[in-house]
């Protein structure tokens, strides 16, 4: 049975998540503020941490800063909206997705589903999410069996979003892994080449979906 | 060099002209009547005349002026007062040391005094800058504190009426029973939230607190985020998208002009009816973006071009539940960018709203 923590001050709220994610058949532990909810993540080794950004006294991303430190468990974040630099932030600070208030139960349990599929490994050589295969080892990729043109820029690219499939990757997170050595602004270039991947990828293939002001979300289509 | 420093300059120099020629005139009104009543007196009460008139005029002018002052007292007392008088020359020994005395005493009690007086203007001159360098410290921070305040209170206003909306909506969700009443409740709260967005919103473009935030984006983007929201409006009314293809990649604000295209969007499905389409178009002409939505509902009232923008303007045959925000909010949003928004009826009918945005396109276009 998965473990799951809920941090968030709102009992009400608590108390509905917990509901939901037993009825999924999720073991549910509550906290009501940062402090104890880092404690029980220490005691308990959940599979998932479910935290609000907005708490009182030590906020979300303290928390997640803290947490960071010495875990790696999957963190949803649960933000009200107009709040996207914040969201960007805890992202970069580990957070592995968000959903935004007042959201829906399934998005809610689907973003916590998908990032509690890890990371495919680094020792895995091939990357799937739905028709398209990427292979690591001779950087091909494949959509349906058919073999995909990509540049090399486009293959990183691709396999960052692919890496996190279903997950949020913030713009600053894939400039940084797909053009590492360059400090100027490649913002545009990302526009450009992600256009030209969608172009690739058709209608058939999954969705690189665009969330305003955030970042990138490679879904199955 | 700013004017206000010139005039400055100007009137300091008109100052010290006035206070040389004062000093001239002072000297020869002291020696007048000291001489008036030199008889009754004698000659040491005009030296000490000459010497109180300069520890005045030191307390209040120049060193300059001073300075000549007290050499012109000595020279007139000697050429005046002394023996043998209307010449320079001394002849008693006495008279002699009495004149350096004088001569050094008037010096340094010029110096002494407008040193003294110096050191006071410094004095209040710093103060006077560190008073009016508080003060406006003090309105920045007032200014910065009021800003935060007003964030703050959005923010939490804003997190009060989210959370018993996500309850209400996460214990819908868990119901999950096809009753009707759930589907009633549903439909409630999904019209609560647009309220309170909507409110939330105009007191947002209200505040002054947006900041556009300029990215490269494709237009297909910000349609798509301005579209997802509303597809419970858009089931049953087909949306048609044109022109897109021939953008270049755009750098705006994505998020406040989605947010600005789903209101005209959400206000084009409110006022139009079931089954009919809505029409979005794009074009992109010297260094401007115009996005048009046009729907086939009965149009804008004539003479309401401009009004529908107004807060909480309602159409005479309004639909029930808007708030009468959403397009004033629109054009809000559209206005920070530096944009405008226009309402008018298309000749075929239907309403036509085009948001009109200054953009810059990308050299490297996909």
């Amino acid at each position: 049975m998965n473990k799951v923590v809920i941090i968030d001050d709102e009992p009400q709220v608590r108390r509905l998540l917990s509901m939901v994610l037993k009825s999924r058949n999720y073991e549910v532990h509550e906290a009501e503020d940062g402090p104890s909810g880092l404690q029980h993540i220490a005691f308990l080794r959940p599979d998932a941490v479910l935290l609000d950004l907005g708490l009182p006294a030590m906020d979300g991303l303290s928390v997640l800063k803290r947490l960071r430190e010495w875990s790696e468990v999957p963190v949803l974040i649960l933000s009200v909206r107009d709040e996207e630099a914040l969201k960007v932030e805890a992202l970069e600070a580990g957070a592995d997705d968000y959903v935004t208030k007042p959201f829906g139960t399934a998005e809610l349990l689907a973003r916590l589903a998908v990032i509690q599929r890890r990371c495919f490994t680094r020792q895995h050589p091939e990357i799937t999410a739905g028709n398209l295969t990427l292979n690591l080892l001779h950087h091909e990729a494949s959509l349906a069996g058919d073999r995909l043109k990509l540049t090399p820029t486009e293959f990183s690219l691709l396999h960052t979003l692919a890496e996190h499939a279903g997950r949020i990757v913030t713009f600053g997170q894939i400039i940084r892994r797909v053009w590492p050595a360059q400090l100027s602004d490649q913002s545009e270039a990302l526009r450009v080449h992600i256009s030209h991947l969608r172009r690739k990828l058709g209608t058939t293939g999954p969705q690189i979906i665009n969330e305003p002001a955030i970042g990138y979300r490679l879904i199955d289509s | 060099m700013e004017p206000d420093a010139a005039t400055r300059k100007e009137s300091d120099s008109l100052a010290l002209v006035a206070q040389y020629s004062g000093a001239l005139a002072v000297v020869f009104s002291v020696a007048t009547a000291c001489r008036a009543i030199l008889p009754q007196t004698g000659y040491l009460f005009s030296a000490l005349m000459f010497l109180m008139a300069i520890v005045l005029a030191g307390t209040r002018w120049h060193r300059g002026p001073v300075i000549l002052m007290a050499i012109l007292s000595a020279l007139t007392w000697n050429f005046v007062f002394l023996q043998p008088q209307f010449t320079f020359l001394i002849h008693n020994p006495g008279d002699l040391a009495v004149f350096a005395l004088f001569f050094i005493v008037a010096l340094s009690m010029g110096h002494l005094t407008s040193n003294l007086r110096q050191r006071e203007d410094a004095l209040e001159r710093h103060h006077r800058e560190r008073e009016s360098l508080l003060a406006e410290r003090h309105r920045a921070n007032l200014l910065a504190e009021s800003e935060r305040l007003h964030r703050t209170l959005l923010d939490s206003v804003s997190h009060e009426l989210k959370t018993p909306i996500t309850i209400i909506r996460t214990a819908l969700d868990g119901l999950a029973s096809p009753n009707p009443y759930t589907a009633e409740i549903t439909t409630a709260t999904r019209r609560l939230q647009h309220i309170v967005d909507n409110f939330l919103g105009m007191t947002r473009v209200e505040a002054d607190a947006l900041r556009p935030n300029l990215n490269w984006e494709e237009l297909h983007d910000v349609i798509r985020a301005a579209t997802s929201p509303l597809e419970e409006e858009f089931r049953s009314r087909p949306l048609l998208i044109s022109g897109l293809d021939s953008l270049p990649l755009l750098k705006l604000d994505s998020r406040l002009l989605a947010q600005a295209l789903s209101n005209i969007l959400h206000n084009a499905a409110s006022y139009s009816p079931q089954g009919s389409s809505v029409e979005i178009s794009a074009s992109f002409l010297a260094n401007s973006l115009e996005i048009s939505v046009r729907d086939h509902g009965k149009g804008i009232p004539d003479g309401a071009e401009n009004a529908v923008f107004d807060k909480f303007y309602r159409g005479p045959d309004v639909h029930a539940g808007g708030t009468g925000l959403g397009l004033a909010i629109a054009r809000g949003l559209v206005r920070s960018m530096r944009g405008d928004i226009s309402a008018r009826n298309h000749p075929d009918g239907g309403a036509c709203f085009t948001i009109r945005l200054p953009a810059q396109a990308a050299p490297l276009s996909p």
